[in-house]
């Protein structure tokens, strides 16, 4: 005997997920997910936006499937990190997520999760983020919205990193363009944080964070 | 490369289900996954043998409707499903993904008894 269904799968994650936003609205943080690759410059990125963010309380979350490398150094940047362990499993999910946000324990705050590094698993997981942030390395090449399509499409910004790179590997700003709009309207910043070198671009990425925080707070 | 979650997830629905209507074999499951899904028929089913191991799912039968991801020309307007260009294979416009095609991920129905 044939049974209709018609089930979403991994429903599970996703009723976790709408648990997770309600802890998030009801303490007054504005959850950001950051995706990207592995060494497309995630950590970077959020040492140098908190930095922007004076009055603001900073969190972040680390996922890795070993280590506790990048919750040390957020620590010894002053920022209140928490480390999440997969054990090897490609993405973070919304039941870790939890227990990450339960032992930081902040109220009125930005808290940045540092995804696992990969392009495709962690598009497929709600984590109840209210921001998806991807950041994408220029060396990465211009053709990944191409081939990454999902993740692509999930996010609400797309820092560009290490575009001080572009000319030396030949990066095509246009072809990664028509890639990303054919899949989303998401902003894009040129950020450049290369040790002991101009800075460029985080300023950018934290204000629009900023604004994000301060609607998420009228909201 | 998260196909153990999906699988564990398809058990739980079943068990679920065949409790709820007193069946004591599922024989097979029919899925529709959309191409920008990205899980693998092969591995899904892998870990589905080996998983459901004693379970009222054992032995069972997985299939996969695949559904397509669809591009629109912003240009001329036509639909064509997903290339490796995104460039509309009649006129080389740029196109606009058609929001939520390619993307369906879920059990359509599931045999038993």
């Amino acid at each position: 005997m044939e049974v209709i269904l018609m089930r979403k799968l991994l429903g599970a994650n996703d009723q976790l997920a709408k648990k997770n936003r309600e802890y998030f609205n009801k303490r007054n943080i504005l959850a950001v997910n950051l995706m990207g690759s592995p060494g497309s410059g995630k950590s970077t990125l959020i040492s140098a936006v908190a930095k922007k963010l004076p009055g603001i309380r900073i969190g972040v979350i680390e996922g890795d499937i070993s280590s506790s490398i990048d919750a040390e150094r957020m620590e010894r940047e002053g920022l209140p990190s928490t480390q999440i362990n997969t054990g090897g499993e490609c993405h973070l999910d919304a039941q870790v997520i939890r227990q990450g946000a339960e032992k930081l324990n902040l109220e009125n705050a930005i808290v940045f999760i540092e995804n696992v590094g990969n392009l495709i698993c962690p598009a497929e997981f709600d984590l109840g983020e209210s921001v998806r942030l991807l950041a994408a390395s220029v060396p990465e090449g211009d053709d990944k919205p191409f081939k990454y399509v999902p993740m692509f499409s999930y996010i609400d910004a797309v820092a560009l990193t290490k575009c001080d790179l572009a000319d030396a590997v030949g990066f095509d700003k246009r072809h990664f363009l028509k890639g990303l709009r054919a899949v989303s309207k998401a902003p894009v910043f040129e950020v450049s944080l290369k040790q002991g070198a101009a800075e460029h671009g985080a300023d950018a990425v934290a204000d629009w964070l900023k604004e994000k925080y301060e609607a998420f707070q009228e909201s | 490369m998260h196909e153990l979650p999906v699988v564990l997830d398809i058990l739980r629905v079943m068990n679920e289900e065949a409790e709820k209507r007193g069946f004591r074999k599922i024989t097979r499951i029919n899925l529709v996954i959309g191409e920008l899904s990205s899980i693998v028929d092969e591995c899904v089913q892998m870990y589905f043998d080996v998983a459901a191991k004693g379970s009222i799912c054992s032995g069972a039968k997985l299939t996969f409707e695949h559904r397509p991801a669809i591009l629109r020309c912003q240009k001329c307007g036509r639909e064509f499903p997903h290339n490796r260009s995104f460039s509309c294979p009649v006129c080389g416009g740029d196109s606009v993904l058609v929001k939520g095609t390619g993307r369906e991920f879920y059990i359509r129905s599931f045999e038993g008894h």
